[in-house]
């Protein structure tokens, strides 16, 4: 009897994968397929660009579709693993027969696409990956995220542009970054910047990701008694070096950089006013500055659905360029008339795009012609309440000169008080 | 010998009958699920030798399957050296690295060497996290040979791992059979008392660890070209621990087949999740899967088989 239960529950699995395949086949569809970290360590951005795509797809579809055709969304969970990326993509393309693609989230899932994406001809929208097209140099590859035409300094240069105008100007640097992908390439930028304005690195180190305590480095630096202090960490990491720099007393004049995290919800609200005085690069912020036209729309039907789904609540980060990239993708198909892969990336290169996060042009290896992450400093956060980061004040745009929304704060010890 | 001549020739039919499927040019699609499955094959059985003949369970496949991986990516960026000898190379160096810790782990048993395999593939990631050569903590794109052999290098790769899932398994099923197989059987049921009797018990454990990192490392070796980027945590994955021990414990251990089988099943009950309903249910599957066999079909599917044929 009981080698039937393990048959049965081996048979059940099987037939409820099976089920999976066959939902959801409306008339003549165009299919855009991707593969989305849903689980894994990328997945508490990957839910929220899912989520604005999905809203993109019913606003698209609520005004008639694309080329008259509903339009459908097929995607598959990653798991932040990209050694499923190949699998999922020709899933996606020669079994169902998806009309175009996006990539994933992040420059590792991305990476595993771009061969495949150039064997087969496809135009591809890359969501937020750094420098993936540096090797391949393939015309049809676009990247949404604003690093601009030289990703692996983006972070760094408004950073220390910024600390350079300072007066009394710092002097001294020390850089600091998890052995990860996105911090090895951000640190390789920061030691460019720091050559070039002629500051004087007196720490540069990296840390392993799997690091718990803090504090041993973070006292580190400050024994070496730094002006700037730049971090470039992934959001764990962010949150210990934060606590840690409180715990120990690290107040160099300005700090920040290129910490991943700080610019989400959850983390906003569980470090509160720790936050003050650092200043660190984003993407979006609810600035007067950055009110771009269709963005509150955006943000009017994204929040109420994050909430109900359980992802970011506020959404500022990666969601209004996921929605964005599949702007561009579906102005891109209504302008060509069609489905014709070198066609869409033909008029994608060729275009200035209006899209909920501003005009969007693409440039040199599909980054953006011109580059625009921001600097912001975290200003005035009192308590762990999520309203006060609704509105503008909290997160002052710094830099560029002609977004800039706020005044910095400085030195950092100012903007604790 | 008139045995081992008709598993050679089985073996080479189901190479042909592979090269047949390459030639068929089917939905692509399927040569990357079935690339997946068949690297399994290979783990799986490869961990088998060691962890289901000698009862040596071994934690450390990622580190094995890597080592072949970034011997690869070394080979490639150095010398641009073909997949035969990548595959030759991932293989020797995976070895190496067996007969290292078999020396090492010498007077270790049981949970003892469990943790010290797994502490290897802690040690051996740091390292490769560190050297920028081969990309370190970055990754690093892996271009593949222009002009591939069957038209399209995916079947191509497909085809090697065929190849290889057959080679893994006609090794398997000589130890298996020979006095090595029954030496490491009673290596796992009482080692004392088969040092007593006279079984070589350190040169049959050396002899397992190193054909095991072998296989393992030879796995491993075409993954930069399948998935073109390689970076550390992928290639350390703990889903490869996980699986070389959930597949031949589904299949069965104690023979060359249960690791076949349990690959192939879990195998493809992984890839269909994937592409289906979703990973957490991926997991999900293994787990369940996992538990129902540990509860109710200890010997695996191979035991339950001769359970029913008992009656």
């Amino acid at each position: 009897m009981r080698h039937w239960v393990v048959i049965g529950t081996v048979v059940a699995i099987f037939a409820l994968a099976g089920a999976g395949s066959v939902v959801g086949q409306a008339a003549n569809p165009i299919k855009i397929g991707f593969g989305m970290a849903l689980t894994g360590g990328l997945s508490a951005n990957g839910k929220p660009a899912l989520l604005a795509m999905q809203i993109w797809k019913d606003n698209v579809n609520k005004k008639g579709g694309l080329l008259g055709r509903p339009v459908e969304l097929i995607f598959y969970d990653d798991q932040t693993n990209p050694a499923t990326v190949p699998g999922i993509y020709s899933k996606l393309l020669d079994v169902d027969k998806a009309d175009l693609v996006v990539s994933g989230y992040g420059t590792n899932l991305i990476a595993p696409l771009m061969p495949m994406a150039m064997e087969r001809k496809l135009t591809v929208i890359g969501i937020f990956g750094l420098a993936n097209n540096e090797k391949y140099k393939y015309p049809n590859y676009f990247q949404i995220s604003p690093t601009g035409p030289d990703p692996a300094t983006s972070t760094a240069t408004g950073f220390f542009e910024l600390a350079a105008k300072q007066t009394p100007r710092p002097q001294t640097v020390a850089l600091v970054g998890a052995d990860a992908e996105y911090p090895q390439t951000a640190m390789v930028g920061a030691r460019e910047l720091v050559k070039r304005l002629g500051f004087k690195t007196v720490y540069d180190k990296t840390y392993p990701p799997s690091t718990v305590d803090y504090t041993p480095i973070v006292r580190a630096i400050k024994a070496t008694n730094p002006d700037i202090v730049f971090i470039a960490s992934y959001p764990p990491d962010s949150v210990g070096m934060l606590r840690a720099s409180h715990e120990v007393g690290l107040q160099p004049k300005i700090m920040g950089g290129g910490m991943v995290g700080l610019q989400f919800t959850t983390v906003m609200t569980s470090m509160g006013p720790m936050l003050n005085g650092i200043v660190n690069y984003d993407y979006w912020v609810p600035e007067p500055t950055m009110m771009f036209p269709g963005i509150q729309d955006f943000f009017k039907e994204y929040q109420p659905r994050a909430a109900k789904e359980g992802v970011d609540t506020l959404g500022y980060y990666l969601p209004p360029y996921a929605y964005a990239a599949m702007q561009v993708l579906g102005q891109a198909v209504e302008a060509t008339k069609g489905l014709d892969q070198q066609k869409i990336a033909d008029y994608i290169r060729a275009t200035e795009f209006s899209t909920i996060v501003g005009k969007i042009k693409f440039g040199k290896n599909g980054e953006w012609a011109k580059g625009r992450t921001l600097m912001v400093q975290y200003q005035k956060v009192q308590g762990n309440d999520v309203e006060q980061f609704r509105g503008p004040g909290k997160k002052p745009v710094l830099y560029p000169d002609e977004l800039t929304s706020g005044k910095i704060v400085y030195p950092y010890a100012a903007a604790l008080k | 010998m008139a045995r081992f001549g008709w598993t050679l020739v089985v073996g080479a039919a189901v190479m042909a009958a592979g090269i047949g499927v390459a030639s068929l040019r089917v939905n692509p699609y399927l040569y990357f699920a079935g690339y997946v499955i068949l690297q399994y094959v290979v783990i799986a059985t490869a961990w088998n030798i060691l962890g289901g003949y000698g009862g040596y369970v071994n934690f450390g496949t990622p580190a094995f399957f890597a080592m072949g991986a970034y011997t690869s990516v070394f080979l490639i960026l150095s010398i641009r050296a073909p997949l035969p000898v990548q595959i030759l190379a991932g293989g020797l160096v995976a070895a190496l690295l067996g007969l290292g810790i078999g020396y090492l782990t010498l007077r270790l048993r049981g949970v003892f060497f469990s943790i010290a395999t797994l502490a290897l593939s802690v040690v051996l990631q740091t390292v490769i996290t560190n050297w920028e050569y081969v990309g370190g903590s970055r990754g690093l794109s892996v271009i593949r040979p222009s002009g591939p052999p069957f038209g399209n290098y995916v079947v191509f790769l497909f085809t090697v791992m065929v190849g290889l899932a057959v080679v893994a398994v006609i090794v398997a099923r000589f130890i298996e059979r020979s006095w090595i197989g029954r030496g490491l059987a009673a290596l796992r049921d009482n080692e004392e008392a088969a040092e007593c009797m006279g079984v070589p018990t350190l040169r049959l454990k050396l002899f397992a660890t190193t054909v095991s990192g072998f296989l393992l490392g030879v796995a491993g070796a075409p993954f930069p070209y399948y998935v073109t980027f390689i970076e550390p945590n992928s290639a350390f994955a703990l889903d490869y621990a996980v699986n070389a021990l959930a597949m031949p414990m589904i299949g069965g251990t104690t023979s060359w087949v249960g690791p076949v089988i349990g690959a192939v099943l879990l195998g493809t009950a992984q890839q269909l999740a994937t592409v289906t309903i979703s990973s957490e249910m991926n997991l999900f599957i293994v787990g369940v899967v996992l538990v129902a066999f540990v509860v109710l079909a200890p010997e695996g599917i191979l035991g339950l088989v001769r359970r029913l044929r008992g009656r």
